[in-house]
This record gives C-alpha cells, sequence and structure tokens, in this order.
C-alpha cells in the first residue's frame, strides 16, 4: 500500500520525459548541426546517413533489440555479421549461385545462433559470458579461415547482377537495405507487441523465474531468440560484403557497441522500461546523425567517439532522472 | 500501560504523512511503555506500514512529533534511527544475496574481524553461535544467503539485527515465512529479550501471535490509532473486528463440494534421498492439506510435483493418467497450477502490469495462431480483477504496486485463468492481511467447488484445520499422520510434525534445517 503511496503527483512531466525524451534528443542533435554545419540538413548527406550508416546498424541493433527483451545481450551480434559476410563471399567467390550463397551466409548466422543457444539454453550459461566466448572463437575462426585476417575479395568475373542488385539494388528509389529494416523493423516489432512469443519472451526478460513458474518454456524461448538474433545479424553481413564485394574480416565488431548502444538507450527512454524497436530504431539514428554531424563540422575520428559517449551518458541521465520520478 | 513517571520507550504522536491526495496517515499516535511487548495491528493501508517509515526516518511526516524515553527527536533518519538504538526487521529481505551466513550477520559491524579484512573462519564461528543462541538452529556451513529458503534468509535477518544490541526491536511481520517451530524460537528470543529490559514493537497479521506475545496493543485504522488493547482482555474474535471496524464474517468458506474422481494419485514416490514412500489420493473437489517443519521434505515433493525437481521413484498420475512432470511447462498442460511460496520472486513478475501477470500462463487460450487477441484478453483480466477483487488503479498498473495481498490473488488469479484442475498452493497467505487471507481461502473453496483438487502446503494450523479436508504430516520426508480435519486440532497436527507422530517431543531438536 505504501508504495503505492509513495507514489507522488509529479510523475505526469516525469514520464512525458520518458517518452518523448529520445525523439526529443534526436531532434536537438539536428537542430544543433543544422545551425553548425551547413552540409548536414540536405537530402544527399540525410540519405546518405540512412543508407551508409543507420540501416547496416539497425539491422544489426534489432537483432540485439530481441536478445535485450529476453533479458540478455548478445555480444557475438558482430561475429554473426562476419561468418555471415565470410560464408557469402565464399560461396560467390567459389561460383555459386548468389541465392545459394545468401542460404549459406544465413546458415553461417543460424550456426552462431544455435552455439548461444546450446551454451545458454542447455548449458544454462549466462548469456553475456556464453556469447563473449562465441565471439572470441569467432574471432579465432576468422583469423584461421583467412590466414590471419586478409580480406577476401570477389573475383572480378563473380561480380554478377545478382550480386550488385543484393548490394547496390533499390526498388522505388529506396535502397534494399533500407527495405529490410523496414520489413524486420515491423516484423520485430509486431512480433514483440502484438503475438503470444513476444509476450513471453518480454516476461522471461522481465523476469524468468515468474515465467517458469508459469509453466512458459523458458529455455525454448532463449535457444529462439539466440538463433533468431544470429540470423538477423548474418543478414546485415551478406549485405554489407555484397556492398563492397568483399568479405573484411572483425569488420562485424564495428556494430557491436552501436548496437547496444542504441537498443539499450531505446530500452531505458522508453515509459515501459522494456525493449522495443521504435527506441532502438530512434537510437541508431542518433548515433548515425551523431556521427555523421560531428565529421561535418570537423571534429576528428577520436572525438566522434567522445561525442558519442557523452551523449550517451546524456540520455542515461535523463532516464534515470526521469525513472526515478516515476518510480 | 503504566501511570508512573518513567516516561515512555517510544511515543508518537499526532502524525500526519501524505502522498499526493492520499492521508496515509491522519493524526496517528503510538506510546509504547518500556520493556513491554507492544503489537501494532490493522489490515493493509491503515497505515502501519508508514507509521514504522516515520519512525525509521525512510519518510518525513507533515506533521507530529517523535520522542524517545521523554526526549524528542526531530528530523529523523534512517542512520539517526540506528544510533539512538532502534532496529527494524523487514518483512522484505534486504539481505546480500551472495553474501555468505557469517558475512550477512557481520556486514557493516566493527567488530566483524580484525582490522586488516575480515577472517572467515572466525565469522562463520561467530554466525553459527549466533544462529544456535537465538533460534536453536543450524544453517549450512558458509551457505550463500540466496540458497537459503525465505524462512532461512528470515532468521538470519533477524538474528542480525539483535547483534547490534537494539534499545527497541521493531519487527515488521517477522514470522510470515517461519515455520511453527522457529515462530517459537523467536517468540522465546523475544520474551528473553524483554526480560533483559529490551522494548519490541510487533507488527503481524497473525492475530494468534499478537494475542500470545503482546502486552499491550495499538490498532490502526485509515491512518489513526482507533484502539488500544491489552489482547488478554479482548474476547476471541475481538482483535479482528476492531481492525476491520466491523464484526469479521466467518474467515473459512464453510462450502464443502462431495468428492469426486482422482485428480491426483501418488505410489511410492520419491524425490532425491530427502522424500521417501509418498502415497496418496487427491480427488477433485477436495482440499488436501499438507504440513511439515522446515526440512520434512513438503517443499521438495510440491516442488517436483510441479516439475521442478525430478521424481526419482514411485508413480504420479494425473487425471487417471501415469503423468512424466519433467518441466513446469509439462506439469501446466497436464492441468497442475502451483502458486509458490515466495511470491515476489516466483509468483509474480513484478514488472509486468496486472494484466500480463493474469493471462501468463493462459496466452494460449487468448491468441490465434500466435497473435494475441489483445481485446480478449484485456476482458479476460478485467473480469479476473473483478472476480478476485485486486484493489489496483488499473489493469497495467505493475504488479509490483500492489499490495502483498493483492499480489497474492494475481499470482492464484494467474491459474484461476487457466481452469487448472490442480492447484498446489504453498503458503498462500503469507504475508497477507486477514481481509486478502479470507478473499484468498475464498477463491480457494470456489476452484474446489468447481471441480479442482487443492493440495495445501501450510504450516498455519489454523489455516489447515479451517479449509482442508483431510491433513497429511510429513516428518523426515515420509508421511507420518493422516487426519481428517473434522477430527483433530493444532496440538495433534504439531506433535506429529515435531515428533513424526513417536511423542517424544525431545525429537524436535535433531530436525536438520536444510533448504527445504
Amino acid at each position: 500500500m505504501s508504495r503505492a503511496q509513495a507514489r507522488p503527483s509529479r510523475s505526469i512531466s516525469a514520464a512525458e520525459l520518458l517518452r518523448f525524451g529520445l525523439p526529443a534528443m534526436l531532434a536537438l542533435v539536428l537542430a544543433v548541426f543544422s545551425a553548425l554545419a551547413p552540409g548536414f540538413l540536405t537530402v544527399a548527406n540525410v540519405t546518405g546517413v540512412l543508407v551508409n550508416s543507420v540501416a547496416l546498424n539497425a539491422i544489426v541493433a534489432l537483432a540485439m533489440t530481441l536478445a535485450v527483451a529476453s533479458g540478455g545481450t548478445d555480444l557475438s551480434v558482430g561475429t554473426a555479421v562476419d561468418l555471415g559476410g565470410l560464408a557469402f563471399i565464399a560461396a560467390v567467390s567459389a561460383g555459386q549461385p548468389v541465392a545459394l550463397a545468401v542460404f549459406f551466409g544465413l546458415l553461417a548466422g543460424i550456426g552462431t545462433g544455435l552455439f548461444n543457444a546450446l551454451l545458454i539454453a542447455r548449458l544454462g550459461v549466462t548469456p553475456f559470458l556464453a556469447t563473449l566466448g562465441t565471439l572470441f572463437i569467432g574471432h579465432s575462426l576468422q583469423q584461421l579461415a583467412t590466414d590471419g585476417g586478409n580480406p577476401v575479395y570477389v573475383p572480378a568475373g563473380r561480380i554478377t547482377p545478382a550480386l550488385a542488385l543484393i548490394g547496390h539494388g533499390s526498388c522505388l528509389g529506396i535502397p534494399l537495405s533500407l527495405w529490410l529494416v523496414l520489413l524486420l523493423s515491423t516484423g520485430i516489432g509486431l512480433l514483440l507487441t502484438r503475438t503470444r512469443f513476444g509476450r513471453e519472451v518480454l516476461a522471461v526478460g522481465i523476469q524468468a523465474p515468474a515465467a517458469l513458474y508459469s509453466g512458459l518454456p523458458v529455455r525454448r524461448i532463449l535457444a529462439l531468440i539466440s538463433i533468431a538474433s544470429g540470423t538477423i545479424a548474418a543478414l546485415a553481413g551478406i549485405l554489407l560484403s555484397a556492398h563492397v564485394n568483399a568479405y573484411v574480416p572483425y569488420a562485424g565488431n564495428a556494430y557491436l557497441l552501436d548496437s547496444i548502444g542504441a537498443a539499450f538507450i531505446g530500452t531505458a527512454l522508453s515509459r515501459t522500461g522494456r525493449a522495443n524497436v521504435p527506441g532502438t530504431l530512434l537510437g541508431v539514428a542518433l548515433f548515425g546523425f551523431m556521427t555523421n554531424g560531428l565529421l561535418l563540422i570537423g571534429w576528428n575520428f577520436y572525438w566522434q567517439q567522445v561525442g558519442t559517449g557523452v551523449l550517451i551518458l546524456l540520455t542515461l541521465i535523463l532516464a534515470f532522472a526521469g525513472r526515478e520520478r516515476v518510480g | 500501560m503504566t501511570t508512573s513517571a518513567v516516561p515512555p520507550a517510544l511515543a508518537m504522536r499526532g502524525l500526519v504523512a501524505t502522498f499526493g491526495p492520499t492521508r496515509a496517515l491522519d493524526g496517528a499516535s503510538l506510546t509504547v511503555a518500556p520493556g513491554t511487548i507492544h503489537g501494532l495491528i490493522g489490515h493493509n493501508g491503515a497505515g502501519k506500514s508508514t507509521l514504522i517509515k516515520v519512525l525509521a526516518g525512510l519518510v518525513t511526516p507533515q506533521a507530529g512529533t517523535i520522542a524517545l524515553d521523554g526526549a524528542t527527536v526531530t528530523g529523523m533518519t534512517p542512520g539517526r534511527a540506528e544510533a539512538l538504538g532502534i532496529a527494524f526487521i523487514h518483512q522484505e529481505r534486504l539481505l546480500v544475496p551472495t553474501a555468505t551466513v557469517g558475512e550477512a550477520l557481520f556486514l557493516g559491524r566493527e567488530s566483524a574481524g580484525s582490522r586488516f579484512g575480515i577472517r572467515r573462519g572466525s565469522l562463520r564461528r561467530r554466525a553459527e553461535a549466533a544462529l544456535e543462541r537465538v533460534f536453536g538452529v543450524t544453517l549450512p556451513k558458509g551457505a550463500l544467503i540466496r540458497d537459503l529458503s525465505t524462512a532461512q534468509q528470515q532468521i538470519v535477518q533477524i538474528t542480525r539485527a539483535l547483534l547490534a544490541d537494539p534499545k527497541i526491536l521493531v519487527f515488521d511481520e517477522p514470522t510470515a515465512a517461519l515455520a511453527q517451530r522457529e515462530v517459537e524460537h523467536l517468540f522465546a528470543a523475544i520474551r528473553r529479550l524483554k526480560a533483559q529490559g529490551l522494548t519490541t514493537l510487533y507488527i503481524s497479521h497473525y492475530l494468534a501471535e499478537i494475542e500470545q506475545l503482546c502486552d499491550t496493543v495499538t490498532v490502526m485504522r485509515n491512518g489513526r490509532d482507533v484502539a488500544h488493547v491489552d489482547p488478554r482482555q479482548v474476547p476471541e474474535g475481538g482483535l479482528a473486528q476492531l481492525m476491520i471496524g466491523r464484526p469479521v464474517t466467518e474467515l473459512y468458506p464453510r462450502q464443502r463440494a462431495a468428492a469426486g474422481e482422482p485428480v491426483l494419485a501418488l505410489a511410492g514416490v520419491g524425490v532425491g534421498p530427502g522424500v521417501r514412500d509418498i502415497s496418496f489420493t487427491l480427488r477433485r473437489g477436495e482440499v488436501l492439506g499438507l504440513t511439515g517443519l522446515l526440512g520434512s521434505g513438503a517443499k521438495d515433493l510440491v516442488r517436483a510435483l510441479f516439475g521442478l525437481a525430478p521424481i526419482t521413484a514411485g508413480t504420479v498420475t494425473v487425471d487417471g493418467q501415469a503423468a512424466r512432470l519433467k518441466n513446469p511447462t509439462e506439469a501446466v498442460r497436464r492441468g497442475i497450477a502451483l502458486v509458490p511460496e515466495d511470491r515476489r520472486a516466483h509468483g509474480v513478475a513484478l514488472d509486468l502490469g496486472i494484466r500480463e501477470n493474469l493471462t501468463l500462463a493462459s496466452l494460449g487460450r487468448l491468441s490465434r495462431w500466435g497473435w494475441l487477441d489483445r481485446e480478449a484478453e484485456r476482458r479476460r483480466a478485467l473480469d479476473l480483477i473483478g472476480e478476485l477483487q485486486v484493489k489496483t488503479g488499473g489493469p497495467d498498473a505493475p504488479v509490483r504496486t500492489l499490495s502483498g495481498g493483492n499480489q497474492q490473488k494475481v499470482a492464484l488469479g494467474k491459474w484461476l485463468a487457466r481452469e487448472a484442475h490442480l492447484y498446489i498452493l504453498d503458503e498462500p497467505t503469507i504475508g497477507v492481511d486477514i481481509a486478502a487471507k479470507a478473499e484468498i481461502y475464498r477463491l480457494i473453496a470456489e476452484a474446489a467447488g468447481r471441480g479442482a483438487g487443492i493440495l495445501l502446503l501450510s504450516a498455519d494450523p489454523d489455516e489447515l484445520l479451517g479449509l482442508c479436508d483431510r491433513i497429511l504430516v510429513l516428518f523426515r520426508g515420509t508421511i507420518v499422520a493422516e487426519h481428517e480435519a473434522a477430527g483433530t486440532d493444532a496440538g495433534t497436527l504439531l506433535q506429529a510434525a515435531l515428533t513424526g507422530g513417536r511423542g517424544a517431543a525431545g525429537a524436535a531438536s535433531t530436525v536438520p534445517a536444510h533448504a527445504a
């Protein structure tokens, strides 16, 4: 009783703060950089950011969102990106049809997820540690497969129209990668909010023992999430390597921290405190425009990281201030 | 209590505390004479928790005074309260889950170890000595707090508070999770401390305990103290009437369904090394009680029946068919429901909404091709909230915001939504006030009336006698007695639970207190 009573009435503004904090933050970043860098708010630049930075980051961050929703963190999303890209490029280079190569790429992602699932669901390792192990193993596998980290380029003769379509294709003027983001966002968003499975995932993420005591198949749910996360991340790896006609070892790890940042910021700055697709997407966009803006105003690469770090901290301070008041 | 010149150990007067539109305290006063055991009762929302929080310095009142031994204290803070010798034992566990028993007992106390760090060996010995002295129990050596049962954790917490040598000891529902034998140890300890001049403020929902233990009782209702009585002078049922403000209707519903087909039959069931040769049959419409001390194996048995631990011997038949209960999902599929003892950890998901908790076990019925029918879910949740009489602002409020009794209704309601055939209820009224208790009893009786079988695990003899048709007593992993509820009494049950029915009272001390 006293808990409910201790909830003061000034919480309304704090709840609003949480609901609109992320869009407001993005608007602020856009406004500041529009004022500072003349080339920032142009169609060309915004499109560039969306296609080159946001799209792939968003796909990986959506994979991470599933992991976060189930109460874990998937540190091996970058590994799945890399292994997906490696399998895809290897198959293409060996002259396999592109469709089959995509299948192999996805298979690599499924394999990564399956390995995590084995560790998490069967052996009971916490997701953080299990996927950290997978990250290390994936790193070694790439070293072994590439003689210590040499990129694999698709031979000129194997660059087919089909490969170019995946790497550079567009529909109605919108690149394939953004269509994929739209598709995955809708799918995962509906999954989490409208389906039985999504509800079960959230229950496991919020309080796994209570889910178990309600008869939910907790292990199976965690296993499915691991596999889905690996598969989606591998999709990003396929798009990335098709875009550059090459597989670059360890390239996927660049997506790891941004995806964690986006998924957790989206979670922290939501009214319910749950992992959610709109929050993740806003987080990814925030990072993308922040980096781009800093680049345009001439900050060097090292300072860009500082900028992102400060942004994360600001967002979290905002979230905690809001949460404190909401309770 | 006394009219002499000795000032009261504690005098709180005219306290007012408001939260938004709610007046949690509305001129409440509390006077505790030194060296007495003072009871504080009132149902959830009466303001007793807020009163205690004011005393602990966690809530600052808008008006009113606090005086200790006649000296007014202003600007109370948790640190101040501790320095003034007020120690609190809360209903909710506040121990570090990853600390060992010894660390939990002595953490933050200067005398914990040497200057250069904590000596583990001596810590453990002192911990064991302290527990032995206060409760007469031994806990697993070096065990981690999180591996202890609720009851064991509570024992550690109480022991820890006593080690600080306080002047006023405040118990907030200390016995909710304790078995009868531990309750008696606690009472003995409190009486011993009283003899040494310690003042005790004792808050409990268990009115029988208040009558047994307290010298004076303050009754709170609607943020005010409404009665000050000597519990030994009050007639039977008088305290409950004072608390609720009207005569108590029958606490235990007396409608009985005719027993139907067997819903659960156990033959020679064993669980690990601790539980052996359990055989019984539970019929539809029947309420079967199960009781035993900590370590009797009753907990292991119910865990195994819900698929949380493997059944290692014998056969289990559910609804006439042999069942392999290898996990909770399988148990739920067979129509088994469990309301677990640890409500906050297992019974409800605190940060999920009431609606989401109520439908968590029956999502399959509320979805089609995997898609949730959100309108049907909402209707179902609202129906259940009405049926359960959950007091809440709305169906989407997190369960965390509910009182203990209302949380428990949600934990039970989750299974009503599934229309389970067999309810296993593990201490279903722990930490629940008398009004919510009566409602939970009503729901149990209704479920039985609809033809479900109920297996009620409880340490409260009144509850067992009031609700059950038959009661099984477990002792050291086997059934030692079976009683028709109508033909037995609390003393007989307790005797069987303590001694295994073999009569020797001294046998109790040999019962191992390992995790049940």
